[in-house]
């Protein structure tokens, strides 16, 4: 297919409109129609990303009241020494929760829900790509997350800290399932985590304006694209690290248990491989927050927009390369200290970058005193302590002496609360006028911020103190006479005027906020960005050509000239929900995508998954594993309606642009999704090598330990000639899907369902041969690694052989042919990927040990 | 995403990615030789913990320097000729990205200097 060039009316803003006015009678409500919400019960199946994204928000900051009242009763505790007012037991749930459901539940989830909501509209596209996948996101978190909270009601909750090292999460010192619910709840939520990456990443990437090109991305965007690439990157390895010790609790491998030839400290880098990335991770969204809000408030465009960008960019790499700092204390050599004490500086620069172009906007406009603005200079000022104090923590000496103490808590409060939570509150009354129909009160907002300010800064600056002067995290209470009487009780107090500021935002937003669908209050700050344009469920009535960062105050009259819909795509073309998707370097139109409406599978699918996941935790297998057939079921129904073909010919959208409906191949915005599902399935996989390579290395003249027996070279060339012939046969089959007539014979179905059994064979060939040696994997690490290895293989050729014999059903339905073959293609990546991951599998578990020859 | 908008993007993030793969090499390797007690063995006359840094820094510098020189000149070009809007921007990113990640290379670097190899 070929890519329509812009027409040359694109470069000159005050040539002539790529549609003329007025619009034919009847379109917009022909617009309207597919775009309205369920009504009734069926509401809750709406998928368009104004409500999804709202819930999502509010679901967030639910956690966010929920977490902090957790935070209250352990300020409470602490208020005075030697104090009874909650249980050892109790107060080591209160302390995980407190951490847990504030990263996992309330800051991942608070920025990914924001950006459903705001990321469309900023790029003026009508939803998000996989609108469904949004809302599958957000009921698994909702009700996992629910669930997951519940736990503490019951005595239930995880109690061996929001890192959960083992050995003390291991069976023999939490043989509850406490730690379980840690495992299973949190590491489901991360899937969901990972989902709305690819929303992201795909959506950011491929609808947005036309002519929004890389250079005039919002920093909001970029920010969001590299957040969304970071979890693709670092998520994967909590994922694993969450997997290898539920399968040492569930099954006994031995991962982190010393005796066995495991490593606790595995444990250690695979979660905080994560676990700093993470701060970045909701770090970086609130820096795109700020870059929006700054230039508004100070109406004029953001100073070093390059350099901006430069630093999130750098920001994202640099941040995988700080990990280690929580693990100073550990005993690792000291030159490996040093690399990432220098990485954990050198991060610092890009992060003084950002500040650097913040105070210089401010400095170049009128900064506006209003409530964004006074959030955005508390940010400045708490987050700027909270990095010096970091890299204080950065120099491994010093590290040393406040390490496990209030000072690291100081810290990480000032970081956090200063870098995400302070920027999120200057966003939620920036935007709100843009879902609301009125804004939230600027007299309550300066209380809001000024009790939340004051709050946190009496809570976490004596704090720094009671660090410096001894006291340790995590303690449930403290002896009189140490001198830390007088400070806790002026955290406590500081806290609660935290939680005041808190509950006054709650109260402002019940007072004030009230949901709009196209009387929403409008531009209040004059604004240049398009999600303040005027828009309905549909988003924008017409999509805009824009030629600035900021359209709306380059381009005069924009906003009447897209509500006139003038601009592209005024209508629907299909009847249908359609978006514009775009090219991802300089967003020119390619190809009208119909996009799914509101349905009960997703909404289905994510109860059922969250059902499999909590039914595990406590051990209902049965249960469990019926509510894993209904969500697969509900999945796969879900994906039915998908696919659509191309239901009609290329359509008009404006300007002479005449789009097809329909595009398969690197065009298509599923196969985006795929490449990135590969790269996470990649990134896990690099993980568990990383693992199997790190326990060789904790294992020296052990690995394979004495007495076992690695398998004769014929298998694993078995497994690889299978894994090879079965990529071929596919190969074949995409190459007879090929040419003009969609109706003639093929035996395509014929080629997957042979592939299949060779798939199928070749992971079955390679279990065979580790059976045979009666390997175990309980006896050792290293036989816990390879079989965890094989397990993540038998996973993936098990999902194949579910890709591959749903493409079949899809051929048999007629809905499958050599024009309408995206769901084959989808098939064949992700063959392909299993295939190759087989191989590099097999590769390291035969080849390694006989490379290394035992040593 | 065409071959040279491919091309594109690993310029301009390349330096970057010369950054992570100097990092990799260097944790892992001093990790593997200290666990596996090669913490005095030498290399041309400098300890092989030391010399692995060393050359894998040196490498890693070269990458970004050339990468860095690369975005210059393609910087320069698009002023004398008219490019598109998206190329000025990768070129001139790419400028950024690179020379940071010759402050970043440099600096990993730097502990082969004053640190014992292995203690």
């Amino acid at each position: 297919m070929n890519v329509p060039e812009l027409p040359k009316s694109f470069e000159r803003p005050d040539a002539e409109f790529p549609n003329p006015v007025p619009r034919p009678e009847g379109e917009l409500e022909a617009l309207k129609r597919p775009w309205k919400a369920p009504r009734g019960l069926s509401f809750i199946t709406a998928v368009n990303n104004t409500y999804v994204g709202l819930w999502y928000v509010g679901t967030a900051l639910l956690f966010f009241v929920l977490a902090g009242i957790l935070a209250l009763i352990m300020r409470v505790q602490l208020a005075s020494p030697e104090s009874d007012f909650v249980s050892h037991d109790l107060y080591n749930q209160l302390f995980t929760m407190h951490g847990t459901v504030m990263m996992f539940l309330f800051a991942v989830p608070a920025v990914e829900a924001a950006s459903v909501y705001l990321l469309p509209n900023m790029q003026a596209a009508r939803d998000l790509p996989f609108p469904r996948l949004s809302a599958y996101a957000f009921w698994a978190y909702f009700v996992g997350g629910l669930v997951f909270f519940g736990t503490i009601f019951f005595g239930l909750a995880p109690n061996g800290g929001w890192f959960m090292y083992p050995p003390l999460t291991s069976t023999k010192y939490s043989p509850a399932e406490n730690a379980d619910w840690w495992l299973l709840g949190i590491g489901f939520i991360e899937i969901s985590a990972i989902a709305g990456a690819i929303e992201i990443i795909v959506g950011v990437m491929k609808t947005r304006a036309v002519g929004m090109s890389l250079d005039k991305l919002p920093v909001y965007s970029w920010a969001m694209l590299v957040f969304a690439v970071m979890i693709v990157i670092g998520f994967p390895a909590i994922i694993l690290g969450t997997l290898l010790l539920e399968m040492e609790r569930a099954f006994d491998w031995p991962f982190f248990i010393a005796e066995r030839g495991g490593d606790p400290l595995l444990w250690q880098h695979l979660f905080w491989f994560f676990g700093h990335p993470e701060v970045y991770i909701i770090f970086l969204p609130a820096t795109g927050m700020v870059s929006m809000i700054v230039p508004t408030m100070a109406q004029t465009p953001l100073v070093g927009y390059r350099l901006v960008v430069l630093a999130l960019i750098a920001t994202g790499f640099l941040s995988f390369g700080l990990w280690v700092h929580h693990m100073f204390a550990t005993g690792l050599p000291k030159m490996s200290l040093g690399f990432f004490s220098a990485a954990s500086t050198a991060v610092a620069v890009p992060s003084g970058i950002q500040v650097f172009a913040w105070i210089a906007t401010i400095a170049s406009g009128r900064m506006k005193l209003t409530t964004p603005s006074l959030f955005i200079i508390g940010f400045l000022f708490v987050f700027t302590l909270g990095g010096l104090t970091g890299v204080m923590v950065a120099m491994a000496p010093f590290d040393w002496q406040a390490h496990d103490s209030y000072f690291v808590v100081a810290h990480l409060h000032y970081v956090l609360i200063g870098g995400m939570v302070f920027p999120l509150f200057a966003a939620i009354y920036y935007w709100v006028p843009v879902a609301s129909k009125r804004a939230l009160s600027e007299r309550l907002g300066r209380w809001v911020f000024g009790l939340m300010f004051l709050g946190m800064n009496v809570t976490f600056l004596p704090m720094h103190i009671t660090g410096l002067i001894g006291m340790p995290r995590r303690v449930y209470t403290y002896p009189v006479g140490m001198g830390w009487d007088e400070l806790n009780l002026v955290s406590t107090i500081g806290a609660f005027m935290l939680a005041a500021g808190v509950a006054l935002f709650v109260f402002d937003m019940a007072r004030n906020f009230r949901l709009a669908s196209e009387d929403n209050a409008g531009n209040v700050w004059n604004a240049g960005t398009l999600e303040w344009l005027p828009n309905g469920n549909y988003a924008t009535r017409s999509i805009p050509a824009v030629v600035s960062r900021e359209p709306l105050w380059d381009q005069p009259n924009l906003s009447k000239d897209v509500e006139d819909g003038r601009y592209y795509m005024p209508g629907t073309v299909t009847g249908g929900r359609e978006a514009l998707v775009t090219s991802p370097f300089d967003a020119r139109p390619q190809y009208i995508l119909q996009i799914p409406g509101p349905g009960w599978q997703p909404l289905l699918a994510a109860v059922f998954t969250a059902a499999f996941f909590l039914l595990l935790t406590v051990k209902f297998v049965f249960p469990a594993a019926i509510c894993g057939v209904l969500a697969l079921g509900c999945v796969i129904w879900w994906l039915w309606e998908t696919d659509p073909g191309p239901i009609r010919p290329p359509a008009d959208i404006g300007g002479g642009i005449v789009l097809p409906v329909y595009a398969t191949g690197p065009m298509n915005h599923s196969w985006w999704a795929m490449i990135v599902l590969m790269v996470v399935m990649g990134m896990v996989f690099t993980c568990l090598i990383f693992s199997y390579l790190f326990l060789w290395l904790v294992n020296p003249g052990a690995w394979p330990p004495q007495g076992v027996r690695i398998p004769d070279w014929i298998w694993p060339a078995l497994s690889a000639f299978l894994y090879c012939a079965s990529v071929a046969l596919v190969a074949v089959a995409s190459r007879q899907l090929r040419g003009e007539d969609r109706r003639k014979p093929r035996s395509v179905p014929i080629l997957i369902g042979v592939a299949l059994l060779l798939v199928g064979g070749a992971a079955a060939v390679d279990l065979w041969a580790q059976w045979q040696t009666a390997l175990s994997p309980s006896a050792h690490a290293y036989g816990a690694a390879v079989y965890a290895i094989m397990s993540l293989q038998i996973f993936l050729v098990l999902t194949t052989l579910v890709m591959g014999l749903y493409t079949i059903a899809r051929w048999l339905a007629g809905k499958l042919d050599t024009v309408r073959r995206t769901t084959f293609d989808n098939t064949m990546l992700f063959w392909y990927y299993t295939a190759g991951q087989g191989l590099v599998a097999l590769l390291v578990v035969h080849g390694f040990p006989r490379l290394t020859g035992g040593v | 995403m065409s071959g040279t908008r491919t091309l594109q993007v690993l310029l301009t993030l390349g330096g970057m990615l010369a950054w992570a793969v100097q990092f990799t090499v260097v944790y892992g390797a001093t990790s593997t030789l200290c666990a596996r007690g090669w913490a005095d063995a030498t290399l041309f006359g400098l300890g092989v913990v030391p010399f692995t840094i060393l050359t894998t820094t040196l490498a890693a510098l070269a990458a970004a320097a050339i990468l860095l020189v690369v975005c210059v000149r393609a910087e320069r070009q698009s002023r004398d000729r008219p490019a598109s809007a998206t190329d000025r921007f990768l070129s001139h990113a790419g400028m950024l990205i690179n020379g940071l990640s010759l402050v970043a290379i440099l600096w990993n670097g730097v502990p082969a200097f004053i640190l014992p190899a292995c203690a």
